[in-house]
């Protein structure tokens, strides 16, 4: 048995099809990443996978129980993060504990003793009394997420869970996930951050406009993609250098990030001899040369039709 | 870790199933109290607006103000039961905390009592103080006790209901469904035999009286402190329950419309 399971999910608001034709299946254990740009349909898979909204055709099932027929059953073993930290400011990070436990049908012994300990994984426990109004942006991110874990469910789904986070918040948030992955707990992740997708997720699916272009472990979405990098730098560099490397011999395109370019290529031996060329023919030294291996950043922009703008076009946050 | 498999049908697994609903919706409604009933507009609309209709209408009419206290203590239900929900959802979509209760492994309908049970305690606390004005300011009597108790238990229920039901309309701005549902509400308090009996209004309105149920919590308000009444008070019981269940199912269907 599949613990997501999704066939043929089809989602129109209006005239505008915001997923289309999606089809995937996550296996129980497994750490699965939406990745995609804004407003490519990541939130709303989560809102049909929770049962929030509905499809407008296909199906879904969690663990076996059709979302939309079985849906409280299908709900239980579900913990969910949603994009927006939805605490209750008027109660206390405590009240807030409790209340989810009490959602979710949590045993009152087992209440406090989960809340207690939650609170303090996410170092909010020295905060439970006080109301949630006054929280900062990251403790307001990690309560959300404590009180998504306040069931100990075996799926979680957590949309966006880091972005725009501080550090602190940040590395505590991939922390427990971490271990809940290796506790076995089966994770369902949406992220428009192609770093965090390719640490974190066994597998990702790329998705642009409601369509999914790929699905596949973050190596093999790589070794799709012919092209390496050179990324070089000289001793001094200047916005017009940008024009000339992109015009060297088997340079398929140059971007300038800081004070280095970075050379796409499928034949980095030849790009090596032309930049030292072009260095000697200017004068310029060459301070550094490395070569890398695509990165997923490559596969999504060939997949998604991104243009690269400037530097990145994925938002590390 | 609880179990996953609500299907078996045994007698057990259906008494489970029922306390963990009924519990889901009690903690909801207790975070409905905690939450909001404090909130500015709740206050005026709960409370600060029945007392100055009744103020209005005990110097219009020139009447004993002893004798209005059944009415004024069927428009304070009236207006503090339905006036939780139409603030609180409105205010818990724009926050999203609506999208908990919307996902959380609970029916619709438990959602929609949960709700309505935080307007229904609410607005029996507020009618107590137009209870004991009553009682020590004008020496109103009481001729039957136990029926008013019924009668402000249900006729409170309906109208926390009939809030609840107004607020699965889907917007983020609390005016939107405050007003939509005054265009309801206000009318309610002419043609119901609040303030003016019903054989007093014109034939049309004494018709639509039939439809409303202030109608029916009234007469049997006024049954309980008077003795006599428009209909009989086992037949205003029956109304109002009919009316809680078309509110109660409308309302479910509702919010399960609105979540495209
Ligand atoms: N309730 C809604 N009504 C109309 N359009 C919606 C609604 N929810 C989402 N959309 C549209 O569907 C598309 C996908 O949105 P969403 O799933 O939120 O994207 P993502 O989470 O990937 O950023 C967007 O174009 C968005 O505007
Ligand atoms: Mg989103």
């Amino acid at each position: 048995m599949h613990a997501i399971e999704v066939s043929h999910l089809t989602k129109r608001f209006g005239t505008l099809t915001a997923l289309n034709d999606v089809n995937f299946s996550v296996d129980v254990g497994e750490t699965f990443g939406f990745l995609g740009p804004n407003g490519a349909g990541k939130t709303t898979t989560i809102r049909i996978l929770t049962g929030i909204s509905y499809p407008t055709t296909g199906t879904a099932t969690i663990f076996g129980h059709d979302i939309g027929r079985d849906t409280i059953a299908a709900r239980q073993s579900m913990g969910i993060v949603s994009e927006t930290s939805n605490v209750y400011d008027d109660l206390t990070a405590w009240q807030n504990m409790i209340f989810s436990a009490e959602l979710y049908h949590v045993r009152r012994d087992i209440r406090e003793k989960k809340a207690t300990e939650l609170l303090t994984t996410f170092d909010l426990y020295e905060r439970r009394d006080d109301k949630v109004h006054g929280f900062s942006k990251g403790m307001k991110r990690r309560l959300t997420i404590a009180m998504g874990l306040v069931n100990s469910p075996l799926l979680l789904f957590l949309d966006e869970p880091t972005s725009g986070l501080d550090v602190q918040s940040n590395l505590i948030i991939r922390d427990v996930i971490t271990g809940l992955i290796h506790e076995g707990v089966t994770v369902f992740l949406t992220t428009h951050n192609i770093e965090e997708a390719n640490l974190m997720c066994d597998r990702v699916a790329i998705i642009n406009r409601g369509t999914v272009a790929a699905i596949d472990a973050p190596e093999r979405l790589k070794k799709t993609i012919q092209s390496v990098q050179s990324v070089v730098s000289f001793d001094h560099s200047s916005a017009d250098q940008l024009a000339d490397v992109s015009r060297l011999p088997m340079v398929n395109d140059a971007l300038k990030e800081g004070d280095k370019f970075r050379l796409y290529t499928e034949d980095p031996a030849t790009v090596i001899e032309s930049v030292m060329e072009y260095a000697r023919s200017g004068n310029l030294r060459v301070i550094s040369i490395s070569t890398l291996g695509p990165s997923l950043e490559d596969v999504f922009i060939k997949l998604t039709g991104l243009q690269r703008t400037g530097g990145m076009v994925h938002a590390i946050d | 870790m609880q179990s996953t498999d609500d299907k078996t049908g045994g007698p057990e697994q259906w008494f489970t199933r029922i306390t963990r609903e009924l519990s889901a919706a009690w903690a909801i409604s207790r975070k409905d109290m905690i939450t909001y009933y404090i909130k500015p507009n709740i206050i005026v609309m709960g409370i600060l607006f029945p007392f100055f209709m009744f103020l209005a209408f005990a110097i219009g009419k020139n009447a004993p103000p002893g004798t209005l206290i059944p009415g004024l203590i069927a428009i304070t239900l009236l207006f503090s039961a339905s006036s939780i929900e139409p603030v609180s959802i409105p205010i818990e979509r724009r926050v999203k905390t609506f999208d908990r209760l919307l996902s959380a492994p609970i029916s619709l309908h438990s959602l929609v009592f949960g709700e309505s049970l935080s307007g229904f305690l609410y607005s029996l606390g507020i009618a107590c103080f137009p209870l004991i004005a009553g009682i020590i300011l004008f020496a109103t009597p009481i001729e039957h006790a136990p029926v008013l108790v019924i009668a402000m238990a249900l006729t409170a229920f309906c109208f926390a209901t009939l809030g609840t039901l107004f607020a699965a309309y889907p917007t983020e701005n609390v005016g939107e469904v405050m007003s939509m549902l005054n265009t309801v509400r206000l009318p309610l308090i002419f043609i119901s035999g609040v303030f003016i009996p019903i054989s007093e209004i014109p034939q049309i309105g004494q018709d639509i009286a039939l439809f409303s149920p202030l109608t029916y919590g009234n007469d049997m308000i006024t049954y309980a402190y008077t003795g006599t009444s428009l209909f009989s008070p086992l037949l205003d019981i029956l109304a109002l329950l009919i009316f809680i269940l078309i509110f109660q199912f409308v309302a479910n269907r509702l919010y399960k419309k609105f979540n495209e």
